[in-house]
């Protein structure tokens, strides 16, 4: 879990409430999983970088619904900006270590 | 790439539902239909309650959910939207209308119109299906292996169909040279291999590692997979229009053996490499069904020795490897798949705007999980003792027992499925 951000005070306050975005197959919240990339707070606009567990992940409209509203909500009258990459793609390095031990589980 | 709403692959569940409903409905009246017909299942397999229960459990059960699933599906793996929900939204009332027509046709051994109409409206079903999965995936972003699965598993389909519906005309006017009863194995074969196994395999090699969370992929497994169950179905074709000597059939019962046993050892490795530890009891019956589309490639052979030794064919032997396919590994793995895919296809249409909150409750919490193990251990024990009651004559209450237990794991499954259907708010 290695999350590049412009605004370290910004990308904690985010991470906070990104936790609440769980996967809804694996169970467990996306910043554990490992799929947010990028965090950065620009000039009015939030722009996030992130991937998913696959590229035909069926859940993955879901997933960057809910990571679009938690940092809406959290960061009124920001603009959001939600990038979808598979450059690189995610792997199991990723996964926190309590991600791991959950998924141990 | 910016993800917006517009490179949405999501289907409406308005459009998938339906097909959910109207197979669980089919496999629970499938499933009755068995209960009072056991003394069928020691007769000849051209018998009409198992014309009829095997059209029912093939098109009503098997076919409408694989629709269903892949309706939802294929957007995913194609990178695209649905081509079209209308034409989907016309496959289902198509189908729908004409299964029952064709399950009474066979129930009363009646080839007129009943039956002609039932196989013409399904006809259409399987082109309209065809037309909007062929649209959806060239349209779609990504090409891939798992999409050629599908859409030729779709244009097998509808041959089977189109050869299914000559079947019944030829019974009443001859235009084939022989009897219906000498197509059938084409017929069957076309349908089982080309849509069936094709489908699965297609879907499965893409699901079943993202449900277990697997990075393993191997395209060109996949792709020697496609290659040898087309060949096994071309050189079957070929075999039995032109090849006077029967034991050639061998050939093709091979390369199939030889594409199962490798899809089995795409799954192993997908299993191999979960990074969750935990299975779930969907996936486990799902990894489960894989294993036991090995039963009837078993008994195949069986039945191709038996005929090369005593040059004519046991009727149980086949009775046993049509109800191992239809009841045993399509069962199965729709059984599984159902509680993967469905409360996803509702949690969305539930909680999508829920997803940034706490105690949302996952997809699997809306499959109850007594019900599903009650399902699972009565269709274990029901499969079994059915398959036993085919096999050993004289076994009447066998045969009776079994389709008690079977017709228990659809009424479970029914129950389950109802509570995903109408799961509200939490």
């Amino acid at each position: 879990m290695n999350i590049l951000t412009n605004n370290e005070k910004f990308c904690n306050q985010s991470l906070k409430q990104l936790r609440n975005v769980i996967d809804p197959e694996i169970g467990l919240n996306i910043v554990d999983l490992g799929l947010l990339y990028e965090l950065n707070l620009e000039e009015g606009k939030i722009v996030c970088r992130m991937t998913l567990t696959s590229q035909f992940c069926p859940m993955g409209e879901v997933i960057l619904d809910g990571v679009h509203e938690a940092l809406q909500n959290t960061f009124e009258g920001y603009q959001v900006e939600i990038e979808l990459t598979f450059e690189p793609p995610w792997n199991e390095e990723r996964i926190s270590e309590h991600g791991r031990h959950f998924l141990r589980q | 790439m910016t993800a917006t709403k517009d490179s949405s692959t999501h289907t409406s569940p308005r459009v998938v539902i339906p097909f959910y409903v109207y197979a669980a409905g089919c496999l629970l009246i499938s499933t009755i239909l068995l209960f009072l017909s056991t003394h069928a299942f020691q007769q000849h397999y051209f018998h009409p309650r198992v014309l009829a229960i095997t059209h029912l459990m093939a098109i009503g059960w098997g076919t409408m959910m694989v629709l269903g699933a892949s309706h939802q599906l294929v957007p995913v793996i194609s990178e695209g939207k649905l081509y079209s929900e209308k034409l989907a939204y016309l496959s289902f009332m198509l189908a729908a209308v004409g299964i029952p027509l064709l399950a009474y046709g066979f129930f009363k051994f009646n080839m007129g119109d009943p039956a002609k109409w039932g196989g013409r409206l399904v006809l259409l079903s399987a082109f309209s299906y065809l037309i909007n999965l062929g649209k959806t995936i060239s349209n779609g972003e990504s090409e891939n292996v798992h999409a050629v699965f599908v859409f030729t598993a779709a244009a097998w389909l509808f041959l089977t169909v189109f050869f299914g519906l000559a079947l019944v005309y030829n019974f009443t006017y001859p235009v084939m040279p022989h009897d219906s009863l000498h197509y059938l194995p084409l017929h069957a074969h076309a349908g089982v291999v080309g849509w069936f196994l094709l489908l699965v395999m297609g879907v499965g090699s893409r699901l079943i590692p993202m449900f277990l969370i697997s990075k393993y992929n191997n395209t060109r497994l996949l792709w020697a997979i496609y290659y040898l169950i087309n060949s096994a179905l071309i050189s079957y074709v070929i075999i039995f229009y032109f090849v006077d000597d029967s034991r050639w059939v061998v050939l093709p019962g091979i390369l199939l053996l030889i594409s199962i046993l490798l899809f089995i050892r795409y799954c192993f490795q997908a299993f191999r490499s979960r990074i969750r530890n935990h299975v779930d009891g969907p996936m486990r019956l799902s990894l489960l069904s894989i294993a036991m589309a090995a039963l009837p490639i078993l008994m195949l052979m069986i039945i191709i020795t038996s005929i090369l030794i005593s040059k004519g064919e046991k009727a149980n032997l086949i009775l046993a490897y049509g109800f191992m396919i239809f009841f045993g590994w399509i069962t199965a793995i729709i059984f599984g798949m159902t509680f993967k895919t469905l409360p996803f296809i509702i949690w969305n249409k539930v909680y999508h705007h829920r997803m940034a909150q706490k105690n949302t409750p996952n997809p699997k919490d809306m499959v109850n999980s007594r019900l599903f193990k009650a399902m699972s251990v009565t269709y274990l024990i029901g499969f079994a003792l059915f398959v036993l009651g085919i096999l050993v004559p004289g076994l009447d209450g066998v045969l009776q027992i079994g389709a008690g237990f079977l017709l228990l794991s659809t009424l479970f499954y029914n129950v389950n499925v109802s509570l995903v259907i109408f799961h509200k708010l939490k």
